[in-house]
């Protein structure tokens, strides 16, 4: 318990400093986040044109979409609003910056995690929930779900960072690789499940688990079923755990590097 | 007296990769060859030796960053590899080429940062700062971001940092790298009286000869991973810094300066550069015939380069460095040099 008070405390304190460094430079955070916001609403007017022709696709409709949408954006969002250096691990491993990191007492992993955040990230969280809310219309019990998925998205995104980025420590020069594979996961989070069947279906459940976001999460909403939703927190957790524990093994091999460096 | 920091026969070696046509080979590179040392509590240490001599992994393993291949170390009753989180707490580090200050905000919002890392107490954390602030003289531009501070005193901000949680071993790896003069003067002043105030045992790196001879009170040189000297600074002063050279510029053509322990090294136009012994010589008689033989516009007095001084050591025969001198014997860390 006391841990949980102290990393809560971590990083409330990490979200605070890091929201104040955004602000340093306003205007660059602003349009970073509204030009966020509007690249996703393209992708939502491409869905809604889309789905005028036609309406359903294999039982999904245009708020499923809309939801899924909402959904992995906001989750995506919200891991790297806090955790934005999950998005940078691979260079951070390889440039050997992770020496700053070990010299705090504090257990690296979530420490590094929340030492920065990605601007365009709070355009991501901001989209998600304006569009559900105003799209989806939905009633408390839905927008209570709705912010519980998204936390559980917000993991195993975070959970698939660390796993790819964690690469770095075996194969050196893995920026490439992780952001390749983030791509990957992005792109197979924000299209209907139902279109993937057969051996893509079970790689999508394993080694690139984007169904815990595309599908789990919208058929949990959809007849708000909490079994669903226990299973999409189930699979951001287990994906988050094999990201630790990649982490962790690849630590041991950790050689530091000498470059100059800086904060903020 | 404890020691604050024990380590023996320790050793690294890296793996290093080189690809021969189409196959890979490998081979160890050995960073640190066995160096036993112990240093007491309280004590000021200067580690030095030339780029790749094993300093920094040395640091590294000493502060948890990195896993020896061999040998035992012991900082503050810790092993540091093992118990990371545990001596972080009492430990601070300066690296020069690394900053803890966040580059955007000011560094008033990193001590706050630091204080929820640290976990120190509200009341503890604020009469700390406030101390650190007074000391370090940082009032001035505590509010002002870290990315429009001058290197000096952006430097003077980081070293108060890692002394925010009360670190009873400071290390600081080439804390004074890219100073001018004044602020690597007031550095070093503000680091040896932290030392010798607080009994904060120091364990500096630097090329610098000055932030040596000025912050501590015992060398070690290592070379190829190896401690190939280990002693007082003041002994390895008087053996190896004894030569200065000064680079004088006249007005007018002077008179030639003829005194023993005096080397005219160059000479351009006005323009002399002299090497002076300064055992066969004393400075100040120097300093008055350089004066006498003509108008003077410039003057400069400087150290040989440390890495000459290392060069030496490392290619003296080991007799030259006994370990027979009184123990009660002065520093010289008054003397200065620019």
């Amino acid at each position: 318990m006391n841990w949980l008070t102290s990393y809560t405390n971590l990083a409330s304190a990490y979200i605070k400093i890091n929201f104040k460094s955004l602000l340093a430079y306003r205007g660059a955070f602003i349009s970073q986040m509204v030009a966020m916001f509007i690249n996703d609403f393209v992708w939502i007017a491409f869905w809604c044109l889309f789905f005028t022709r036609f309406p359903v696709v294999k039982g999904w409709g245009v708020n499923d979409v809309i939801t899924l949408w909402a959904i992995a954006a906001s989750g995506f969002g919200l891991a790297h609003m806090i955790m934005g250096n999950a998005l940078a691990l691979p260079g951070i491993i390889m440039r050997g910056e992770l020496d700053s990191w070990l010299l705090y007492p504090r257990a690296v992993l979530p420490h590094l995690l929340l030492g920065k955040s990605s601007a365009s990230s709070w355009g991501d969280f901001l989209f998600g929930i304006v569009v559900y809310a105003i799209f989806v219309k939905p009633d408390l019990p839905h927008f209570s779900l709705f912010m519980a998925l998204i936390c559980s998205v917000a993991v195993l995104f975070v959970g698939f960072s660390v796993f790819t980025g964690s690469l770095a420590f075996f194969m050196g020069s893995a920026e490439s690789v992780s952001v390749q594979l983030r791509i990957a996961m992005i792109t197979f989070s924000t299209y209907p499940s139902p279109i993937f069947q057969g051996f893509v279906k079970i790689l999508l459940f394993t080694l690139l688990p984007a169904m815990f976001v595309s599908h789990l999460t919208v058929s949990a909403l959809r007849n708000m079923s909490m079994l669903d939703a226990l299973y999409s927190f189930g699979g951001a957790l287990g994906v988050l755990l094999a990201g630790i524990i990649m982490f962790y093994v690849g630590l041991r091999r950790y050689e530091s590097g000498n470059l100059m460096e800086m904060r903020g | 007296m404890e020691n604050a920091v024990s380590v023996s026969q320790l050793v690294k070696n890296f793996v290093l990769k080189k690809r021969e046509g189409m196959r890979w080979t490998e081979s160890e590179v050995k960073a640190v060859d066995g160096i036993t040392l112990s240093i007491e509590k309280g004590q000021s240490v200067a580690f030095i030796g030339p780029n790749g001599a094993g300093k920094s992994t040395t640091i590294k393993m000493l502060t948890g960053i990195l896993h020896p291949t061999s040998g035992e170390a012991s900082v503050l009753g810790c092993v540091p590899w093992k118990e990371r989180t545990r001596l972080a707490k009492r430990i601070g580090v300066v690296f020069g080429q690394r900053s803890q200050l966040w580059y955007h905000l000011p560094p008033r919002d990193t001590f706050e940062l630091l204080s929820k890392i640290y976990e120190i107490k509200q009341d503890v954390f604020k009469s700390r700062r406030d101390m650190l602030i007074e000391r370090f003289q940082l009032s001035e531009f505590l509010d002002t971001p870290v990315r429009k501070l001058s290197l000096g005193q952006r430097m003077r901000a980081e070293v108060a940092c890692s002394l925010l949680h009360g670190p009873e071993v400071i290390f600081l790896d080439e804390p004074t790298i890219g100073l001018d003069v004044i602020a690597r003067q007031e550095l070093r002043d503000l680091i040896s009286e932290w030392n010798r105030e607080n009994g904060v045992t120091v364990f500096l790196t630097s090329h610098d000869a000055g932030d040596i001879q000025h912050v501590a009170r015992r060398v070690i040189v290592i070379n190829h991973g190896r401690v190939v000297l280990d002693d007082r600074v003041s002994r390895v002063r008087r053996q190896y810094l004894r030569e200065k050279v000064l680079s004088v510029k006249y007005a007018d053509t002077p008179e030639s300066i003829s005194l023993d322990g005096v080397k005219t090294l160059k000479e351009s136009g006005h323009a002399f550069k002299f090497e002076v012994d300064t055992l066969a010589v004393p400075i100040e008689k120097v300093m008055s015939e350089i004066m006498r033989i003509g108008s003077v516009v410039d003057i400069t007095i400087e150290d040989p380069p440390l890495e000459e001084v290392i060069a030496h050591i490392y290619s003296a025969p080991p007799t030259e460095f006994g370990d027979d001198a009184p123990d009660d014997e002065p520093d010289e860390n008054e003397s200065k040099s620019s």
